[in-house]
């Protein structure tokens, strides 16, 4: 792992730690979390190059690929691939990067910490991650029996370093806030953190549950997930579908909910910059602050809807469909924050502002196919062809990324000191912003098409595994789109060249940023130099004064009000603190 | 953003619930000394323990909500092919040892808490031994019942019990090791006082006493 000398000269009275305290044990919050964002870079890289695996496989099935003819082109290994996909994509890019990468450098910097509240315990997690993510990749190159046994472990040392992070960050957020940073006066990238990090200390669990269960399943041989349990119920028709029920519920019970410990920071990261780039305070604060609780509590309802053909009770389909769209309405209050925010503002398009800007585009776009799948009598025609994997790559892959690289270019200048360069930045979004639509929309149609035709065929239920496995899929506009879909997936991931090119450059020879607060943004991050030092704040102690997007201030050389900035009479009145005190104390 | 009346004042609230504003630490002191000493974030204030112990309950009960909900779920789907469980009897003496080692801590705190260090020491070793006779017991326990011809792999019950015997009797392994923790480090140079130590394990002590009754409830009454 490559590691950034992020204390720069501050701190004199620190002696200087010797090599391993420099690099393995190294547990300053700001080293970890630019790990992590390693680690998602190298993942996102491996993941792309799967996914363009299996996009030219699926339309050329016969093409033979260097160094991986090797690997057979049997659907196990086929299978394999997807899963290494996902698992590195959900796992190691969108849990990871949003959450444990830029959450680790940047929410100490943003309450007023000096450093997270366990960071012995932060580095144990870091190297759990880093282990799991070897044993996930490992788990594709071993024999299909232990393969599975290596990943189901990977997956359940995962869940252990993430419930360890999520751990540190509540604690952190809820004991270690500067004086004044109250609750109120968060950013909403804290109160994102934070909430993830709830959400995630309670569904984490349960896939460690769900993973101790199968790795018993395997390797003591117990009977948690015995194919008989179900047989002597059901009839026979019916036994197929319900076989593995109790892990489909476990699992969706986390995985819905996963797919909001990936989007919750994202959310707080877009409201941030929308705000930060309009020069204007988040619309509705305090709605899109409650919107995100409501979008980490209803992530906990709506298990079910990846389960309304696995034989469930005819009338829980109903109350998860339901319950599943009721999440349109912390999403449109989330959207209508945003939109409010935009409202007759000042807008400064830079690259940051325009991933925030493709992540609402996306967001949006990949919502609306979610109310289909939403909706139980819908996502029949939708639940398991290619509608549902444009859906989620959408709404939930693509939508994050951008607000990842969104991240990435508003805090480079604060973590490196240098600016990633606008121009390429931008070329890179508008190459990356095209591709993804043009391969994630025909995927919805491809899904529709393939199930109109199953249905004509009275093939109902048949889930549809492409041209390579035999089904009789032959007419021009299904081949065709799926071509385009594989082009475009082509394009967009030499498009992706562009902001690694941009990166390195950036880092060996980009343009230096002097100033700690480039963007002008109000933050506690942004009043201390680039990159903070070991300490943060050196010997200052940070006292928070006001809000955390008083932007369009009147009357000063500057638009803003940062806040740590003490407001002209002095304030808090103590008085008034120390009444309300007593007169609590009386009750 | 500006605030009305009413928003001032939960706002007023809250910081002196959270932010910075110093809530009492859980094992006491005055206000205006701790304000102070927490102005340093490096020295670790003593409630960010509290704090994270009472989190990782909160995940340790969902872990085991998962497994008792798969339990009750196959318990109710295989109703008619369900093996009874027949607990050993040995896991009701284990039980008494429990519940006693959480009164003799509860003792032991008190004793701290009248500064009686070591009758503090006493009974608190008094805790440890019964927890570590506990977890000998239950070793005991899955030798009776391996004895008796049930395996993790007998059946779905001898598998559940397995199971939460064996996973509690590691969260327990680690309560002990938090003991021991308490009984043995110099609080002398410690970053946490011996109060808030004692306090923290005991929280989770008595969580592990209060998970292990549900934990036989469940494998009793299900049986």
């Amino acid at each position: 792992m490559v590691t950034y000398p992020s204390g720069g000269s501050a701190a004199p009275e620190t002696p200087t730690p010797g090599f391993l305290a420099r690099t393995i044990f190294n547990s300053g919050h700001k080293v970890i979390g630019l790990r992590y964002l390693w680690l998602a870079l190298g993942s996102v890289l491996l993941g792309m190059f799967l996914s363009l695996l299996m996009r030219i496989h699926l339309v050329w099935p016969t093409a033979q690929i260097p160094f991986l003819s090797g690997f057979g082109g049997t659907p196990e290994r086929y299978a394999a691939v997807t899963m290494l996909h996902g698992s590195l994509m959900v796992f190691l890019v969108l849990t990871t990067a949003p959450q444990a990468g830029f959450g680790n450098y940047f929410l100490p910097l943003e309450i007023g910490a000096r450093e997270m509240a366990f960071p012995a315990l932060n580095l144990f997690s870091f190297w759990a991650t880093v282990a799991s993510l070897a044993g996930m990749t490992a788990a594709f190159f071993v024999p299909p029996d232990a393969g599975l046994t290596l990943w189901t472990t990977s997956v359940a040392l995962f869940c252990l370093a993430a419930l360890l992070t999520a751990l540190n960050f509540t604690v952190t957020t809820l004991d270690l806030r500067a004086k004044g940073m109250t609750l109120p006066r968060m950013p909403l990238t804290v109160w994102a953190w934070f909430i993830n990090a709830i959400l995630s200390i309670l569904i984490f669990s349960i896939l460690l549950a769900a993973c101790v269960f199968l790795l018993s399943d395997r390797l003591l041989a117990s009977q948690f997930f015995s194919p008989l349990t179900f047989l002597s119920q059901q009839p026979a028709s019916l036994a197929q579908a319900t076989l593995l029920s109790l892990w489909q519920r476990l699992f969706w019970f986390f995985a819905q909910a996963e797919v909001y410990v990936a989007m919750l920071p994202c959310f707080g990261i877009v409201s941030h910059l929308l705000s930060t780039f309009s020069r204007k305070p988040v619309w509705a604060e305090r709605a899109a602050a409650l919107a995100l609780c409501a979008v980490g509590l209803c992530g906990f309802f709506v298990w079910g809807q990846h389960m309304f053909s696995s034989g469930l009770n005819p009338w829980s389909p109903l109350v998860f469909s339901l319950l599943a769209s009721s999440l349109g309405l912390p999403a449109c209050v989330l959207l209508l924050s945003w939109f409010g925010t935009l409202w007759n503002a000042r807008i400064q398009l830079n690259t940051a502002m325009f991933f925030a800007l493709g992540f609402v585009s996306l967001f949006l776009a990949g919502g609306v196919s979610g109310l289909s799948l939403a909706r139980n009598d819908l996502a029949a025609v939708a639940v398991s062809d290619d509608f549902v994997t444009g859906h989620f790559h959408l709404v939930m892959g693509v939508a994050a990324t951008f607000a990842i690289l969104g991240a990435l270019f508003f805090w480079f200048p604060k973590m490196f000191a240098r600016r990633l360069n606008e121009a390429l930045g931008k070329l890179h979004f508008w190459l990356t912003f095209a591709g993804v639509y043009c391969v994630f929309m025909p995927m919805h149609w491809l899904g529709l098409i393939a199930h109109a035709r199953a249905a004509r065929s009275g093939l109902a239920a048949v889930s549809v595994l492409g041209p390579s496995f035999g089904t009789p899929f032959d007419a021009s506009p299904y081949t065709s789109l799926r071509t385009l879909v594989t082009a475009a997936t082509i394009l967009t991931i030499a498009a992706q060249a562009l902001f690694v090119f941009n990166f390195v450059w950036t880092m060996w020879r980009g343009e230096k940023i002097k100033d700690p607060n480039p963007w002008r943004a109000t933050t506690l991050e942004w009043t201390v130099s680039s990159p903070p030092a070991i300490d943060n704040f050196g010997a200052t102690e940070p006292m928070v004064y006001r809000g955390a997007y008083e932007f369009s201030a009147q009357g000063g050389p500057e638009d803003f009000a940062a806040q740590n900035v003490a407001p002209a009479p002095p304030e808090p009145p103590l008085e008034t603190r120390q009444a309300a005190k007593a007169g609590r104390g009386e009750n | 953003m500006p605030g009305t009346t009413i928003v001032e004042d939960i706002e007023l609230i809250i910081e002196d619930i959270g932010g910075g504003g110093g809530k009492l630490p859980p094992a006491g002191g005055d206000d205006g000394g701790d304000s102070d000493k927490r102005r340093g974030p490096q020295r670790p204030s003593s409630r960010r323990y509290a704090t994270a112990i009472v989190i990782a309950i909160v995940s340790i009960v969902m872990f085991f909500m998962a497994m008792a909900s798969a339990y009750i779920y196959l318990r109710a789907a295989n109703s008619n092919r369900w093996v009874p469980l027949h607990l050993p009897w040995i896991i009701w003496v284990n039980t008494a040892l429990l519940l006693l080692s959480s009164g003799a801590m509860e003792f032991a705190r008190r004793r701290l808490a009248r500064a009686d260090v070591a009758q503090f020491r006493k009974l608190w070793a008094v805790a440890t031994t019964l927890g570590v006779l506990f977890l000998t017991g239950q070793l005991l326990a899955w030798r009776q019942f391996v004895l008796a011809g049930f395996y993790v792999s007998s059946n779905q019950a001898s598998s559940f019990f397995y199971i939460f015997t064996g996973l509690h009797g590691l969260h327990l392994f680690g309560g002990i090791c938090a003991l021991l923790y308490v009984s043995f480090r110099k609080f002398e140079k410690a970053k946490v006082s011996r109060a808030v130590a004692a306090e923290v394990a005991s929280y989770y002590w008595h969580f592990m006493d209060g998970l292990w009754i549900f934990l036989l409830a469940l494998l009793y009454l299900g049986k």
